[in-house]
C-alpha cells in the first residue's frame, strides 16, 4: 500500500534518509521508534507531500506521489501530530470548518456518531462549547484522535498520540486502533503500550530496521 | 469662494512652527532633530514637486496622462507594500499590482460616474485626487494582512499543514488566516469611521472646509471617501492574499520557502 523507494532527504548537513526503503501492507501496525531527530516526523511529512525526497519514489497504492495525486492521497490518510497544531477557535466552530471542506463534503457530520466517539476516549460532549485554547495537552490529543476517526479514513500517521494521556487512556486509544483490521496504522511512539501490543510490528528508523 | 493664499511671508511663519518642536528637544533632549529635520525637508520638497507637477497635470488634464500617473502611483505603493512586508518583490509584485490596480480603478470610476456624474470621468482633479486617497489606505491594510499571514504560516507551519492533511485545499487551509488579516487591517479603520466628526475632523473634510466649501459638502465628500476606502480597502486585501496563493504555495500546497526575503 505504502512504498519508500531509495528515498534520500537531507536538511542542510544533515542526511536524514538515504536511499531508505520500506514497505507497508495494507492493515499492518507498525509502531516507529528511535531517538529524535533520526526522521520519525519526516516520514509522516513525505507520506503527506509536506517535504518531497530529494531523490527517490514514494508509493501510495501503486502510484507515484507527485503534486497532482498527493491531494487524493491526503484525503485517504488521517494524520494526528503530539501538539495538534489547532487554530484558535471554539471546537464545534472547527469541526464545521473541516466538514465544509470539499474533500470531507461527503461526510456526514452527525451528533450522535460525535458523541459516541467523544465518548470513546471520555470526552464530555460539552467539549464542542469550548475555546480549543482552553483544552489541555491530553483533551486536545484526544479530540485530534476523535478528527481523524470522524473523518472515516482508514490510513492513520500517529505522532506521539498518547504522549499526554494517562495509563488508563493510552490503553484504550492503543486497542482502538490496533483492533480494527481495516486500518493500516503508522504510530510514532515509545509507550509500552504500543510497543507491547501483539499486532504492532516495530521499525527502528535510527537503524533503518524491523525490531524482530 | 476660494481659499486664501499663504504669500511667501505666510510660509515663513509656517515654517517658524517647526521651531516648536526643535526647542523642545533641545531643551529634553529627545534626539529627534535630526528625524524632525529630515521629515520636514523630505515633506516640503514632495509636496512642492508634487504640487507643481498637479498644477501641469489639472492644466493638461489628458486621460493618458492621468491613467499613466495612475499606474505610476499603483507601482509606488505595491513598491511600499512589499518593503514593508517579509516577501520578496518578485513573487509577490504582478499579484498585488493586479490586487491594487483592479479595485481602485473600478471604484474611483465609480464614484466619477456614478456618484460626482462628471463628463470627463479621467478629470485629473477627482482621478487622481481619489485614486491618490483609496491607494495610500490599500497600502496600510495590505502591509498588515499580507504580514499577517505569510509570517504565522512561516512561524507555525504545521498548523497550516495539519489543515492541509484534514483534506483542505490551499484555499481553505488559508480562509482562517484570511479571515484574522482582514481583521487586523480593516478594525483600525473601522474604529476611526466609528469616531469621526466627534474624535476628529478628517483631512479631507478639513481640506474641503479650507478650500472654501460649506460643511454640509464637506460631509458629503467625507461620506463618499470613507465608503470607496473601506470597499475598497477590504478588496484590495482580500484580493491581496488570493492573487499571491498561486505564486507563494506550491503544487502540493506548501510554502514555498523562497517567498521570503533572505
Amino acid at each position: 500500500m505504502i512504498e519508500f523507494h531509495n528515498v534520500y532527504l537531507s536538511f542542510g548537513q544533515k542526511t536524514i534518509f538515504s536511499n531508505f526503503n520500506l514497505k507497508i501492507k495494507k492493515g499492518e501496525k507498525i509502531v516507529f521508534i528511535g531517538k529524535s531527530g533520526c526522521g520519525k516526523s519526516s516520514l509522516f511529512e513525505l507520506l503527506l507531500g509536506f517535504k518531497k525526497p530529494e531523490k527517490g519514489n514514494i508509493i501510495f497504492k501503486d502510484k507515484k506521489l507527485d503534486a497532482s495525486y498527493i491531494w487524493q492521497v491526503r484525503r485517504q490518510i488521517a494524520y494526528v501530530d503530539q501538539d495538534v497544531s489547532f487554530p484558535n477557535q471554539k471546537v464545534f466552530d472547527f469541526l464545521n470548518f473541516i466538514f465544509s471542506f470539499k474533500a470531507n463534503k461527503h461526510l456526514e457530520f452527525e451528533q450522535n456518531r460525535l458523541i459516541s466517539v467523544l465518548e470513546k476516549f471520555e470526552l464530555d460532549y460539552n467539549i464542542i462549547n469550548k475555546d480549543i485554547g482552553e483544552l489541555s495537552g491530553g483533551e486536545k490529543q484526544r479530540l485530534g484522535l476523535v478528527i481523524a476517526i470522524l473523518l472515516q479514513r482508514e490510513i492513520f500517521l500517529l505522532d506521539e498520540v498518547t504522549s499526554s494521556l494517562d495509563k488508563k487512556l493510552k490503553q484504550k486509544v492503543v486497542d482502538y486502533f490496533m483492533s480494527s483490521h481495516n486500518f493500516t496504522v503508522l504510530s510514532i511512539s515509545h509507550d509500552p503500550e504500543w510497543l507491547e501490543h501483539p499486532k504492532a510490528q516495530i521499525y527502528n528508523l535510527e537503524l533503518k530496521k524491523w525490531v524482530v | 469662494m476660494g481659499s486664501i493664499d499663504l504669500n511667501l511671508l505666510s510660509l515663513g511663519f509656517v515654517f517658524v512652527l517647526i521651531g516648536i518642536p526643535l526647542a523642545l528637544d533641545l531643551i529634553f533632549k529627545f534626539g529627534l532633530t535630526k528625524n524632525i529635520l529630515q521629515s520636514v525637508l523630505r515633506m516640503s520638497v514632495q509636496l512642492l514637486l508634487i504640487g507643481i507637477f498637479l498644477r501641469y497635470l489639472f492644466l493638461w488634464n489628458n486621460p493618458w496622462i492621468n491613467v499613466s500617473w495612475f499606474l505610476i502611483m499603483v507601482i509606488t505603493s505595491v513598491f511600499s507594500v512589499v518593503k514593508n512586508t517579509p516577501l520578496r518583490l518578485k513573487t509577490i509584485f504582478f499579484p498585488l499590482f493586479l490586487a491594487f490596480v483592479l479595485p481602485t480603478f473600478f471604484l474611483v470610476i465609480y464614484l466619477n460616474f456614478l456618484v460626482l456624474h462628471l463628463k470627463h470621468i479621467f478629470d485629473a482633479r477627482y482621478f487622481i485626487i481619489l485614486a491618490g486617497m483609496l491607494l495610500g489606505n490599500c497600502l496600510r491594510s495590505n502591509i498588515i494582512a499580507l504580514s499577517s499571514v505569510y509570517n504565522q504560516i512561516k512561524s507555525y507551519p504545521k498548523k497550516y499543514l495539519y489543515l492541509l492533511s484534514l483534506g483542505a485545499s490551499t484555499y481553505e487551509a488559508i480562509l482562517p488566516y484570511l479571515t484574522e488579516s482582514v481583521g487586523l487591517a480593516v478594525k483600525p479603520f473601522l474604529a476611526t469611521m466609528a469616531t469621526m466628526g466627534i474624535v476628529a475632523l478628517p483631512g479631507m473634510m478639513t481640506g474641503v472646509i479650507l478650500g472654501g466649501a460649506s460643511p454640509e459638502i464637506a460631509v458629503k465628500y467625507q461620506i463618499m471617501i470613507m465608503f470607496a476606502i473601506l470597499s475598497n480597502g477590504l478588496l484590495a486585501v482580500v484580493l491581496g492574499i488570493l492573487f499571491t496563493l498561486k505564486s507563494c504555495f506550491d503544487d502540493f500546497g506548501c510554502l514555498k520557502n523562497q517567498v521570503f526575503k533572505s
